[in-house]
């Protein structure tokens, strides 16, 4: 997020859209709800008739996959009405012409025609976010526009065209000016305790801790000193989706896992599995018997999080320290711990000698002070720095207080640039044979791919099983509950009905948390985002049997 | 900015500021039960009362604007009288159980009741209200306990936002309800237990801490919850290694007081039987080392055909050591004969930073590849 969390009480708009926040982020909702309590206006933009929308005062229910249209759609009104902020732009970006050019191909009436969202809607929510209007009360800013913010979740990353969905959210922000003050910003919600510190560590393809790239040279010879090794690795590595490819063409060979699922997280579990029957070495570190697991040559037990000391950074970039709880069952340790014993062990088999705790820490904060010496956005923290309310980077120094919000004054590429992205519709589009639209994601009282949640007496009965959610027009011929066969071009999969308005006539939602019914089994893994190699898991394209 | 004087000492305040918030932000407590900080102001309770020097009557002080040169007494004689009266009321329909509540000590009526020298009523003695529901494994509602501050209707609807209760009825009828009485799981309750974290008495309590111990058995530690990217801090409350139920506290810098479902009721997880305890390997590799006499091949059905997989059918537990060195020796050939890209690390979005950090290092510095990822897509 470029913003914090408890500025969205303060907001005087907020636009909300691809993320279903009281489900997947419900605490945020709760600062949703404040905000909207005390006058915010709240637009919504889903396909889904999500729960906040009792909440909203504009809901753009778009048809799936084509809020690109919208977006474009409430720019160009934006331009054309005088609603920009022009000294925003003036002083802090560049590339608007370009820009104004591709969004004037994209009037409302046509992102209309897709989208099934009525102009005037268009036309409203571009007044009221880029103006920051509010429905009642007054803003405690006094600024003449007021303040706007964009909340957004996996239902704008997980499309194969999601960067050009980041990239047009972010297009939208500068053309208010809504970006380097309080309560407003473009704020992607993250879906993981620690996704945002995974990433911010260097467990990502193509950079090093603190976004360091691999391809560059000056970075890549700086960390090798600081690592103590000859080089390091020039080239992007291999995503997720990627690897089980090549695993599948035996190119590669082994795999490590600490702590993840891949065969009911990640797409065309049936193609997944097959990669990870092929490998000569797959290790899974992880607290419970996962589905990965059971195809594992050798399993190791871990401590969960409430079991270790550690620390996590949220998704408003804020680092805090765990502490543990309970006593790790059994002979279960901390990943850190194996992960070290694992390396050391490694370099013993090669003959690589590296001076003593090279792999084997004492302690995670040991490990958190190496993190500071080559991470320059952590720089600055310490454990003891962290008690208390943590830090959220960037922090490059000991005497920084940290950064509640970014970009203010300037962005940190200079000026703010406005990229010229066209429309582009999802990789498998319905059609005769597969007619519907079949979406992923959470429920409110599971999480992931439930190997937690489902374990949870009280969580448990109150989701017990997986369920699709269909809306009544599509349900008929589906009598009775003995539920519905979902499929796709890559596998069928059984689960129970649940007729629903939430979900608009020619989609379904399936989450992907219930073992019986494996929403992955369907969702493709052909057209990844182009930059940023994200399955599709939002659209796909499916048929409903009678079980 | 607004001056004002609280008990005898000079203040200033931003405007539209009540007395309670000068009184409290300047250290000074005045009692209170429906007052919540996080909720709009009820004025039911009336226990905040306080006294305006030139006026004549007290007033609530929940409720009541600062204004440039008031004068407040938060204690008296007089108001000291005035909050004996009001609890003796309360208590006069709220059963003093504290002898075996698991609410004693974090009571806020028993609080008052004990500060105020309240030990028995004045009043006939008549509960009001029996209800006593049990219908889901989050939460009970005891409303013999109840005493109607209305602070979890607000809190459910100003913050959670899910409308699920009302107080109903009038007079001794009156209550919280969920509509027509119904079990909380038809209602539009979340299980967010936000209104049970408000509740200032034993009326909403968590199931797991039923008889587990009261406040002063417990201690507490707090982490940050293991579940999505918000970062709540949640507070456990143990008894003998063992958590007994969990709640959020107000400086929480994130969340607050507030946590979801998952959060607050989620964490029976890691005690679960089904936990790994121990390095295990599989039974056809096992065979191969010699570490068991059955040979065994690896089934061609997916995990996910079965309906309820057992792992010890597939593998057999060894030492720490055995598995350590069996996967350093084989991460070793392999980078040997393939080459490290030949090699793939998938770290994880619940592991610390501490815990990432290290294995990228391991894939990078070790190995010498790139192939290190987690499900930050997924
Ligand atoms: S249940 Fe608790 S919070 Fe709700 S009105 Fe009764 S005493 Fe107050
Ligand atoms: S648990 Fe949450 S949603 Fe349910 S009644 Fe209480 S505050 Fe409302
Ligand atoms: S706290 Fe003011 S009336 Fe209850």
């Amino acid at each position: 997020m470029t913003n914090s969390i408890r500025e969205i009480r303060d907001a005087d708009c907020l636009f909300i859209t691809g993320s279903n926040t009281a489900v997947s982020h419900p605490v945020i909702s709760y600062e949703v709800i404040r905000a909207v309590k005390r006058g915010a206006n709240l637009i919504i933009v889903d396909p889904r008739r999500i729960p906040l929308v009792d909440h909203a005062t504009l809901f753009l229910q778009i048809k799936p996959g084509t809020d690109i249209y919208v977006f474009l759609a409430i720019m160009h009104t934006i331009i054309r009405e005088g609603w920009v902020n022009d000294t925003f732009i003036a002083e802090r970006t560049e590339g608007f012409d370009k820009f104004k050019a591709v969004v004037e191909e994209y009037p409302p009436e046509r992102a209309a025609l897709i989208s099934g969202v009525p102009v005037e809607q268009i036309e409203a929510a571009a007044r009221i976010y880029a103006l920051g209007e509010r429905a009642s009360g007054t803003s405690i800013y006094d600024d003449k526009r007021g303040h706007s913010a964009i909340l957004y979740a996996m239902g704008i990353t997980q499309r194969s065209n999601g960067t050009d969905l980041v990239m047009t959210l972010a297009n939208l922000a500068m053309l208010g000016g809504h970006v380097g003050k309080p309560s407003t910003g473009v704020n992607p919600l993250r879906g993981q305790s620690n996704v945002q510190g995974a990433c911010d560590l260097g467990c990502l393809v193509n950079v090093f801790p603190g976004y360091q790239a691999v391809t560059d040279e000056a970075k890549r010879t700086t960390l090798a000193q600081a690592w103590n090794v000859p080089s390091l690795p020039g080239e992007v590595g291999l995503t997720i989706v990627e690897a089980m490819h090549a695993a599948s063409e035996g190119k590669v060979r082994a795999v490590y896992v600490m702590g993840e699922n891949p065969m009911m997280s990640d797409p065309n579990t049936s193609h997944v599995e097959h990669a990870l029957r092929s490998l000569d070495l797959l290790v899974v570190q992880d607290i419970f018997p996962s589905e990965t697991a059971f195809l594992a040559h050798i399993i190791l037990p871990a401590a969960a999080s409430l079991e270790k000391d550690g620390s996590f950074t949220n998704t408003e970039r804020r680092v805090q320290l765990l502490k543990p709880v309970i006593a790790a069952p059994g002979e279960a340790r901390p990943d850190w711990q194996i992960t070290g014993e694992i390396a050391a062990r490694f370099d013993h088999y090669l003959g690589i000698a590296r001076e003593p705790g090279y792999w084997v820490f004492p302690s995670a904060e040991a490990i958190f002070k190496e993190i500071a010496a080559v991470t320059p956005i952590y720089g600055g923290m310490s454990y003891q720095r962290l008690a208390g309310a943590g830090i959220s980077w960037p922090c490059p120094t000991p005497d920084h207080a940290g950064t509640q919000y970014l970009h203010v004054g300037k962005f940190s590429r200079g000026l703010g640039k406005f990229n010229p992205v066209q429309a582009h519709d999802p990789a498998e589009q319905p059609d005769d044979e597969y007619p519907l639209i079949l979406s992923t994601g959470r429920v409110l009282y599971h999480y992931h791919t439930g190997t937690m949640t489902r374990r949870s007496e009280p969580l448990a009965w109150r989701e017990p099983g997986g369920f699709v959610e269909i809306n009544p027009a599509d349900a008929d011929g589906l009598q009775g509950s003995g539920g519905v066969v979902i499929e796709s071009r890559r596998g069928s999969v059984r689960a129970e009905v649940r007729i629903s308005d939430r979900v608009p006539p020619g989609t379904i939602f399936l989450a992907f948390h219930w073992r019986e019914s494996p929403a992955n089994m369907l969702t493709q893994d052909f057209a990844l985002d182009p930059v940023a190699k994200i399955p599709e898991y939002k659209v796909c394209a499916v048929r409903l049997k009678q079980a | 900015m607004i001056q004002l004087t609280i008990d005898g000492r000079a203040i200033q305040v931003q405007d539209g500021a009540t007395v309670m918030e000068a009184a409290r932000a300047n250290g000074i407590d005045i009692p209170h039960l429906c007052y919540h900080p996080d909720l709009s102001v009820s004025g039911g309770c009336r226990l905040c009362l306080v006294e305006i020097e030139g006026r004549p009557f007290p007033v609530p002080g929940c409720g009541l604007a600062c204004a440039d040169d008031m004068v407040i007494r938060t204690q008296s004689e007089q108001l000291s009288a005035m909050r004996r009266e009001i609890i003796d009321l309360f208590i006069s329909d709220h059963p003093l159980d504290c002898v075996t509540c698991d609410k004693a000590g974090a009571c806020l009526l028993q609080k008052y009741a004990y500060e105020y020298g309240i030990s028995e009523t004045s009043h006939d003695f008549e509960v009001s209200r029996t209800l006593y529901q049990d219908d889901n494994p989050f939460f009970l509602r005891d409303h013999q306990y109840c005493i109607l501050c209305g602070r979890c209707v607000r809190v459910c609807s100003e913050i959670v936002g899910a409308n699920a209760i009302e107080i109903v009825g009038r007079g001794f009828e009156s209550h919280v309800a969920t509509p027509f009485d119904g079990p909380m799981i038809d209602s539009s309750c979340v299980f967010c237990g936000s209104c049970v974290q408000v509740c200032p008495t034993a009326a909403l309590m968590p199931v797991s801490r039923r008889g587990q111990g009261r406040e002063w058995d417990l201690d507490r530690v707090k982490t940050i919850c293991g579940y999505c990217g918000v970062g709540c801090e949640i507070e456990y409350a143990r008894r003998n290694g063992k958590i007994v139920y969990a709640q959020a506290r107000p400086d929480a810098p994130v969340n607050g007081e507030f946590l979801c479902s998952k959060g607050r009721y989620g964490w029976d997880f890691a005690t679960s039987p089904q936990r790994l305890t121990r390095p295990m390997i599989r039974r056809d590799v096992a065979y191969d080392l010699g570490l068991t006499d059955d040979p065994w091949t690896l089934p061609d059905s997916s995990p996910l055909a079965d309906e309820k997989p057992r792992i010890e059918d597939s593998f057999v537990p060894v030492d720490w050591d055995t598995a350590l060195n069996l996967i350093g020796e084989r991460l070793a050939d392999t980078v040997k004969e393939y080459g490290p890209d030949s090699v793939m690390g998938l770290s994880s979005a619940r592991c610390t930073n501490e815990e990432n950090y290290l294995f990228q290092k391991f894939m990078r510095a070790g190995i010498g590849t790139n192939n290190v990822d987690h499900c930050a897509r997924l």
